[in-house]
């Protein structure tokens, strides 16, 4: 029997504007060749070499070149899938190339990226960064030769300091050493699992997180850095905590994948930018909701708690006593006023809906709740922008109560004309936002109800591929923009006067509005893409 | 089918009934609180329009039927015998007059129920509808019902939330756990709800975005919208 992996060509939140715009960012920073075949990769899914020749029409020397850079920008991870061969032959490796979409998006975010790191660290730190994200990968060599080669008199720059400045960045998570280059997929077992009563019932893996799950080190290697001084006895700095196993598998990489330092090469870790964006949205959304105090317990919550996590898209957090939350309150300056009983009505506050669930005298946070309630309201506003407040009454009803609705009870609780009703939940239901369902009585006289509830997954994905579009056409926007203004804009500075003047002062206002939104739709993107 | 009714007043309009009118009548009676369109009677009597039209004039003289509103079809001419009132499917319920939403009157409701929760700072339902009555506003005290309905709908209007008290503090003499109302802004004006990111651009309350393409008839570069946005 042939072993297979399965392969499923697309996440599910991966839209068709969600393609156009990552295609869009690749032809902006590297040119329509590399799109070219990033869009090939995205539209397809995984490909070989041969396939992506055969699909794009370029040569093969073109197609290496452009899928080495998009490596080197980890847009594209390449992994080996293993084949068993014909009669008498030997299984052999097929290498296939996945065009990383996460990745791709997250380029328009290294100002926001930076932004993160510039509350927690110096400018030294950021240059580093900033390397990392124009060059996608760098070895410590790398580093410390772009260092030099911006090194201020008076100030020089040692190999020393900057691996110093790296291992400040790796300890933080910001920084992480690059997955393997190209991990084998390990064939799937077709025999079912063992059945041990019932389990929860977890999703299929999507072949990216698969790949990605088979490429990433363990976390002792993943944020170590390598002292370069010592190259024979591998002497590093490196976390302590390593189990047993994880240790043998860092020996192993040490020998063969990673090898010497002069080979390690370090990126930044996007995931742990995600993480930090993740948190600012819910205690972003809980002060506008609740209060200062409710944001400052969540806060120092989330200090608390973060080591704990380990996966971005972490359901709840890990729990915490009253004593140890307090003790955490008190270490920020906003929490140092705050009573223990301050702290505990804050946490009655957080209670419902439950944003913090208590249980055997315990808080955790439900992330869950606090991300699908900030969605709700970026879903609710768009509803009223668009369709009005009755319409936004009858939604933000449907959407509560998560089940079939009748018209009648619908126009009821909502105060809406009952000869409206029925004409606004039909508009929301051609445009996809409700799902309706007929009920047709057969008593002394045939009557029909019409039941109304919110489509929610549909929907959503709904929205983020228009919201995918919106960032799109932002962006075409200014494009056209400065295109117009493009004569205006080769002027000097000095010569653009009197009427000259006031076309760049409406250029710069444009450029602001536009960029700004962009920035904003994008976080809104985040709430519903990423966290 | 109908009973007659018994009266022993021979002055009585219904005594004075033609037949036709009486077979009106009757079925009209029938239909109680529910009442019956015309065109109904016409079916279900099987008389021409001309009598039953010049019948119902006559038992509406007599004050013996009227015409009511019915929400659902307020262009039909319905008719219920004079002794009933509307039901609710017919009337609309409570907050419904002539069938229409009565709006002046549930703004007022509205107002002096976020009256008495600003002043309370947080309240209970009791507190609510204690006050509402002392209050003397309303001719009649309203049902338990019209004022949980009211809440709910400013809950749903973010004028207002939702909270459990936990005793202390603005909660002091509530029971911990009991649900509370509270004003969203202070001072109980009414808040615009905050407009999301996508919201706040063109696109995000575009009618068109489907048809929008790069190079399309509807593009960013040519849309109406956005070269309004962008006029400084």
């Amino acid at each position: 029997m042939r072993n297979k992996v399965v392969i499923k060509t697309q996440i599910s939140l991966v839209t068709q504007y969600g393609i156009e715009y990552a295609v869009h960012v690749i032809t902006d920073h590297f040119g329509n060749l590399i799109s070219k075949v990033c869009e090939c990769l995205l539209r397809r899914g995984p490909l070989t070499r041969s396939n992506l020749k055969r699909y794009t029409e370029l040569s093969d020397s073109q197609i290496k070149n452009c899928l080495l850079v998009l490596i080197q920008h980890n847009c594209v991870q390449a992994f080996a899938v293993e084949q068993t061969g014909g009669f008498g032959e030997a299984p052999r490796f097929v290498t296939q190339y996945l065009a990383l979409f996460n990745n791709i998006v997250h380029r328009m975010r290294f100002s926001k990226f930076m932004k993160i790191v510039s509350q927690e660290f110096d400018g030294e730190c950021l240059d580093l960064l900033e390397g990392l994200f124009e060059h996608g990968r760098l070895t410590l060599k790398q580093m410390f030769d772009r260092a030099k080669s911006a090194e201020k008199e008076g100030k020089p720059v040692t190999l020393d300091y900057v691996q110093e400045i790296l291992l400040k960045l790796v300890t933080a998570r910001y920084v992480e050493r690059c997955p393997a280059p190209e991990p084998v997929l390990a064939p799937k077992d077709e025999a079912p699992a063992k059945k041990r009563g019932p389990k929860e019932i977890e999703e299929p893996k999507t072949i990216e997180q698969e790949v990605l799950e088979a490429a990433v080190p363990v976390d002792g290697i993943r944020f170590s850095v390598l002292d370069p001084d010592v190259d024979g006895e591998k002497k590093d700095i490196k976390p302590s905590s390593m189990t047993a196993r994880e240790k043998r598998k860092y020996d192993a990489l040490e020998s063969d994948e990673f090898g010497t330092t002069a080979t390690v090469v370090y990126r930044a870790n996007f995931e742990e930018f995600v993480r930090c964006l993740r948190y600012k949205a819910c205690i972003d959304n809980v002060r506008a909701r609740l209060d200062d105090g409710a944001a400052t317990v969540l806060s120092a919550m989330l200090d608390a708690t973060r080591n704990e996590e380990t996966e971005v898209r972490a359901k709840r957090s890990a729990s915490l006593s009253l004593s140890s939350i307090y003790e955490e309150v008190i270490k920020t300056e906003a929490g140092r006023n705050m009573t223990l009983e301050h702290l505990r009505a804050s946490l009655t506050e957080l209670g419902t809906p439950p944003l913090v669930k208590v249980s055997d005298d315990s808080y955790s946070i439900e992330f869950e709740k606090i991300i699908e309630l900030a969605q709700l309201e970026e879903m609710e506003s768009i509803v009223l922008k668009r369709y009005g407040q009755d319409a936004y009454r009858i939604f933000r009803l449907l959407s509560r109560e998560g089940r079939l609705m009748e018209t009648e009870k619908i126009a009821d609780v909502t105060f809406v004309e009952k000869k409206e009703t029925p004409k606004i939940l039909y508009k929301l239901w051609k445009d996809d936002y409700l799902h309706m369902e007929k009920l047709v009585l057969a008593a002394a006289r045939q009557t029909q109800f019409m039941l109304w509830k919110v489509q929610k997954q549909n929907l959503w994905k709904h929205i983020l591929d228009e919201m995918f579009h919106a960032t799109l056409n932002l962006r075409q926007r200014l494009a056209y923009e400065l295109d117009q203004e493009k004569e205006l804009l080769k002027l000097p500075a000095d010569k653009r006067t009197g009427a000259l003047n006031n076309r760049n002062i409406r250029l710069n206002k444009i450029r602001k509005i536009l960029q700004s939104s962009q920035m904003k739709l994008d976080d809104s993107i985040m709430l519903f893409y990423d966290f | 089918m109908s009973q007659k009714r018994k009266r022993s007043d021979a002055k009585s309009p219904v005594n004075s009934l033609t037949d036709h009118e009486r077979i009106l009548y009757n079925l009209i009676r029938s239909k109680q609180d529910m009442g019956i369109w015309s065109r109904d009677m016409k079916q279900e009597t099987n008389l021409p329009d001309t009598i039953v039209n010049k019948s119902l004039k006559s038992l509406q003289t007599k004050n013996l039927i009227k015409e009511v509103v019915n929400i659902h079809s307020k262009g039909r001419k319905h008719f219920m015998a004079a002794e009933f009132e509307p039901s609710k499917e017919l009337s609309g319920g409570a907050w419904y007059a002539d069938g229409k939403l009565d709006m002046d009157f549930i703004k007022i409701v509205r107002k002096q129920c976020v009256k008495h929760i600003v002043r309370l700072k947080v309240a209970t339902f009791e507190g609510i509808s204690d006050a509402l009555k002392r209050s003397g506003i309303f001719k009649e005290d309203l049902t338990k019902q019209q004022i949980e309905e009211i809440l709910r709908a400013m809950v749903l209007d973010k004028e207002i939330m939702e909270l459990k008290s936990n005793g202390s503090g603005v909660f002091n003499n509530i029971p911990v756990g009991k649900v509370c109302y509270k004003c969203v802004k202070e001072g109980g004006s009414v808040s615009e709800p905050r407009i999301g990111a996508f919201a706040s651009i063109p696109c995000g309350v575009c009618p068109q975005i489907s048809l929008c393409t790069p190079d399309g008839i509807i593009s960013p570069k040519t849309c109406v919208y956005y070269t309004k946005w962008l006029e400084f």
